[in-house]
Formats: C-alpha cells, structure tokens, sequence
C-alpha cells in the first residue's frame, strides 16, 4: 500500500469540505450579501468551473456517441445519444472480472492497511520506547517517499521469489501499513485523554485489548478515512498491477486503459470513455459517502498536528 | 481480521504488562517491548518492502545486469559516471524540472488564491467547493484518459471549439504540444490542496486579524503579515508534497503516449520523457537494469536532498514538530 498513497490527493481527502464554524446568518441574508461585496470572486470562480467541468462533460458526451458521431467533429451532443455503449464497453471485454479483481485487491488491502496502521499508529502514540523519536522521524520521511523508486527493485525481489503474479506482495503491503496513515492514527490516539487506559491498565488489560476495545471503537472516523484512502489507492494504481499481475488478473484501470482498442491496435474513444465513466463512479461515491466521517474525524484531531 | 502482526502483539505485551508495574531495573528493561511489538508490522515491512528493495538496487547499479541472465559483470560506479555524462539523462532531468518549476508554483499560488476565494461569500460556495475537489479524487487513469481524449486530433472537444473559429485540427498530443497537455492535465488536480488551504485559513485566529485590523493594516497587509505566517505550515506541507509528486509523475506521461494498443514506454514523445519514463524504458524496453538502477538511486539521492533542503530553508515551520508522548516516555 505504501506504494499507492499520493500525499496531496490523501491530504485533500482529509481535509473538510465544509467550514467549521458555519455563518449564523439566513441563507438569503447570505446571498443577497455575495451578490454585492464579491461579483468579481463569483464570476471568476464561474471562469474556472469551465476548466476543471470540460474534460468530465467531454468524457460523457464522448461516452454517448456511436462511432459515427465520434468521427464527426460538428456533432457537439449526440442526437440521438447512444446509452448502449455502457453496456458494450462492459461486455466486449470481461468488465466485471476486471471490476471484481479491482474490488478485490482494493479491499482487503484498504482493510489489511487500515488495521495495520491503526495498530502502529496506537504503538508510536501511547506506548513509551526506546529510539521511538528516531523512527518516528524515519516514519515521517517516509511519507515524503515517492513509492515508484521502490516499486520497480520490489518488483525485481519478487519476481526472485516467485510473488509476481499473485495478491501477496499486496497482502505484505497491507501488512505493514501505511506511513501517512500511521501518521494521522498516531495523531489521533494522542489527542485522547490519558485517563482512557489508565483504569483499564490498572485492570490488567493489555495494550492490545486496550488498542481492540477501547482505541479502535473511538476512532471509527478515522477507520472510515484511512479505509476510503487505502482503497481508492489501490483502485486508482496502474503501475503497480502493471508490473505484478499477469492478464487474468488484471484490475480494472489497466483494463481501461488498455483494452479498449479495435482490430488494428487503435483506441475506441467512446468505449473508453464509458468503461473510465464506470470506473470512476465507485471513488467519487465512495468519498462522497465517507465525506461525514472526514469532518468528524478530523474536526478535533487536527489536521496540522 | 486475522493479522498475525497483531496476536503477536498481543502475547508480548501481555508479558511486559506483568513487568511494567514493578517498575524494577529489569521491567525498565522490557519497558520497549509493547511499543516495539506494536510497531513492528511496519518495522519489519519497512525493512523487508523499502529498505531491502533500495538496498538490492544500489547492488544492481554497480554491475551490468540484464535482468535474465545468471551471468553479470562487476563495474563499480562505472553506471554512475555513464548516467552523468549521458546527455539523454540531464535533458530528462531537465524536463522533470521543468515539469516541476511550472506545475507546483501555480499549484501553490492558485490553490491559495482559489482558497481565499472560497472562503468569501459567494454564491454557490459548496457547489464550488465540490467541483474544485472532484478532479483531485479521479483516479489518474481517468483523469488521464479524459484529457487524452479532450485533446484527440479526431474525437477532441478542444479540436472542436476551434473548428468553429475555422482552425484547422491540430495534433495535440504528438512532439512538441503534448507537454503543454500534461501540464494542464497536472494542473487539473489542483483541488487537492485548496481544502487543506481552507481548513487552515478557518484555524487562523480571528483576533489577530482583527488586532492587526485595529493597529492599522489594510486587507492586504493583514493577510501578509498574519493570514499567510499562520498558514505558511500548511503552505510548506505542500510544496514538499506536490514537489515529490510532480516529480516521479509516470502514469500521465505514460497513458497520454499517441501508442495505441497497450501503451508503451518507448512510444512517449521526447517532449514527455520525464526522468520516470526514462528509467522505466531503461528497466524494461532496454534490460539495462544495472544503469537503470543507478539512475533510480540518483534520482532518490535528489528527492533526499530537495526534501532536506526544503525542511532545513524552512525552519521551525514543521508541523508534526510536538510528540508530546515521546516527552512522557522519557520522563
């Protein structure tokens, strides 16, 4: 997994949507004053919109066409739309397996990373130790590693022992989680109170119960993000499946990103364009969902540290 | 969830646990056990997954490897002095940082001002907020794969528009343009750190504004002495972040290559070849594993460096600086 996180797309997905302290004033109090103090800010915000709404309309328009309206570059919206292209994209190919071996990987990955770092995060946390400060650094500059440099001699290591081509070397990512998500449990578990552990030590409960029952339960926010990040990690990673898997199991962004093409080699755009519009939906639904947990999450445990 | 990192866990913190309240010379002993056991899942995969991985690859750099034959040459830094004296080596760097010295400023720059603007009162301003962040979370294969088709010489939208302005279809995504594609492709993402920027321009205390307000300063003035030293953490973060990122970009670079089929290293545009797509083609097109090892160690020795440098340029501004638990261990 440490191979997939990119750091400023896990920072945004962290990072609340919406203010903390919302303006106690009427909504139309609120857009009556907008349209007065910042016409300049809205319709520049408006100016934007176009460059990041473009390439996302122009894949669904794309998505509707039959070929013939794709050749035909005064065809702006397809009359009539061609919906069954949807149905195509997922049938010329094994869609669903692609989309099932995707699945897959990505959660029991997303779960075998998010306990794993919710185990180490507690350890750098609450646990006294010696050198902890020292690879406490070493997890920090961890984060600031750029996976690809590792990825390819990984590769090299396990193509020795016989792991190219299978789920392991997932499975001993997951194993040993995630530097940024260890980071954010750590931050976590350090903001609760002492007094947490304290009766339960006192108890005889171990640091594992005490991790098990009384630190994971209150940490579900994080649990729910640190899941979300891992999985869209290894549903958005192309490199890494690249490298390991062969073609039986192949994930669903290699598949289209590759498979889409016709007899003479050539990219069938409006088929791509379908199966990314498809493969794009379970992320965007998925963050959207886990949105709440973002803001609860991370309302207290601060983002900054 | 059957770890098995965490039942060992379990069973050595149960035997520090008896050690810990007698607080004897030999419990202080032991005192490290539960924190070593509990991060050992990452200890020992940082070892076995990035350590060793970094290790094997510097031995491969210092020899001749094919990476199929059993047989290979001793050379010392020979591929060392052969990737600093190969011309194609400092042009690749030179994109990459070329690549860099355009995208993360403007990312930087624009992810503030796009901030700053989304926290004012505007119409619209969740809508805004949303669709700023929605590019961030696409996946870069689609992301890729959007654009690629956007700029297509046939199918492209973009192609489109200036066709009614009467120009003829330009080929965006051959020599020459497609960098300019890939910088706008990269600059897509640029959401990812405008909510960061707003959750840190929330956390700037109100009073300060309004003290520095009082004493004097215009808008301007309260926003660079006081809204850009509070937020200048959170600034840094991502100019370490975006920096490293921007610099190992390959999927893009890669999916955006006019090679039809499965898309290939070698069909990337010399405009494209950013140092990424060169060691990989080094790697894999050419089986020249020991020189692409060798490039793969001095492009990490520089991601060190700058990383080093930017922490260093930025002094106290660190913003994991408090670990308040190791504080209490040592006591």
């Amino acid at each position: 997994m440490t191979t997939t996180l990119d750091p400023p797309a896990v920072e945004a997905a962290v990072a609340p949507l919406e203010p903390r302290r919302p303006l106690k004033r009427s909504q139309g109090r609120r857009m009556k004053d907008a349209r007065e103090k910042h016409p300049f800010v809205f319709w520049g915000l408006m100016l934007f919109s176009i460059f990041l709404f473009v390439p996302v309309v122009w894949l669904l328009v794309t998505s509707l066409k039959s070929l013939d309206q794709l050749g035909d570059s005064s065809v702006w919206f397809p009359i009539p739309p061609h919906p069954e292209n949807y149905a195509d994209a997922t049938s010329i190919r094994p869609f669903w397996l692609y989309a099932g071996n995707s699945l897959f990987l990505a959660t029991v990955s997303g779960a075998l990373t998010t306990l794993t770092s919710a185990l180490v995060g507690y350890g750098f946390a609450r646990l006294p130790g010696r050198g902890k400060r020292p690879l406490f650094a070493v997890l920090i500059a961890l984060m600031m590693m750029p996976p690809i440099i590792t990825l390819i001699p990984t590769y090299l290591l396990f193509a020795r022992v016989g792991l190219v081509g299978t789920y392991w070397p997932w499975v001993l990512w997951g194993l040993s989680g995630a530097p940024y998500l260890i980071f954010l449990f750590r931050q976590f578990f350090a903001s609760l109170p002492r007094e947490l552990e304290e009766a339960a030590r006192l108890d005889g409960c171990s640091h594992f119960r005490i991790w098990w029952q009384i630190f994971l339960p209150l940490s579900k926010p994080i649990l729910v993000t640190a899941f979300v990040l891992s999985f869209n990690g290894v549903w958005g990673d192309f490199v890494a499946p690249t490298l390991l898997l062969d073609s039986d199991r192949m994930t669903l962004a290699q598949a289209v990103a590759t498979q889409f093409v016709n007899a003479a080699g050539f990219p069938i755009n409006n088929l791509i364009a379908a199966a990314a519009i498809l493969y794009v939906i379970p992320v965007v639904v998925l963050f959207f969902v886990a949105q709440r947990a973002y803001v609860s999450g991370f309302a207290g445990s601060g983002l900054k540290g | 969830m059957a770890l098995s990192p965490a039942t060992s866990g379990l069973t050595s913190t149960d035997g520090a646990s008896r050690a810990t309240p007698r607080r004897s010379v030999r419990g202080r002993r032991w005192k490290s056990l539960p924190f070593y056991a509990f991060i050992s899942p990452w200890l020992i995969g940082t070892i076995l997954l990035t350590a060793f991985p970094l290790i094997y690859a510097f031995g491969v750099s210092l020899t001749n490897w094919d990476g199929i034959s059993p047989r290979f040459r001793f050379l010392g830094l020979e591929n060392y002095t052969a990737v600093f004296s190969s011309p194609e080596t400092w042009s690749s760097l030179g994109r990459t940082f070329l690549l860099a010295g355009i995208v993360v400023p403007v990312t930087i720059v624009g992810g503030l001002l796009l901030a700053i603007a989304l926290n004012q009162k505007v119409r619209f301003r969740t809508g805004f907020r949303l669709l700023v962040y929605l590019p961030a979370i696409i996946p870069p294969v689609a992301a890729t794969l959007a654009w690629k088709i956007l700029f297509d010489r046939d199918n492209g939208g973009f192609n489109a528009f200036l066709r009614l302005f009467g120009i003829p279809a330009v080929d965006w995504l051959s020599q020459g343009i497609v960098f300019w594609v890939l910088v706008a492709l990269l600059l897509w993402g640029i959401g990812a750190g405008v909510l960061i920027n707003l959750a840190a321009l929330q956390d700037v205390p109100i009073e300060l504004r309004e003290a520095a307000r009082l004493d004097g300063a215009n808008s301007f003035g309260v926003f660079w002495h006081v809204t850009l030293p509070a937020i200048s953490p959170v600034l840094l973060f991502q100019v370490i972040t975006t920096t490293i990122a921007v610099l190992q970009t390959f999927i893009p670079v890669l999916l955006l290559s006019p090679a039809t089929a499965a898309s290939s290293v070698t069909a990337v545009p010399e405009e494209n070849q950013v140092f990424m797509i060169s060691v990989y083609a080094q790697y894999f097109a050419y089986q020249r594993y020991g020189y692409a090892s060798a490039m793969l160690w001095i492009f990490f020795a520089l991601i060190l460096l700058l990383t080093f440098v930017f922490f260093k340029f930025s002094g106290r501004v660190v913003f994991y600086a408090v670990d308040p638990s190791a504080q209490e261990g040592r006591r």
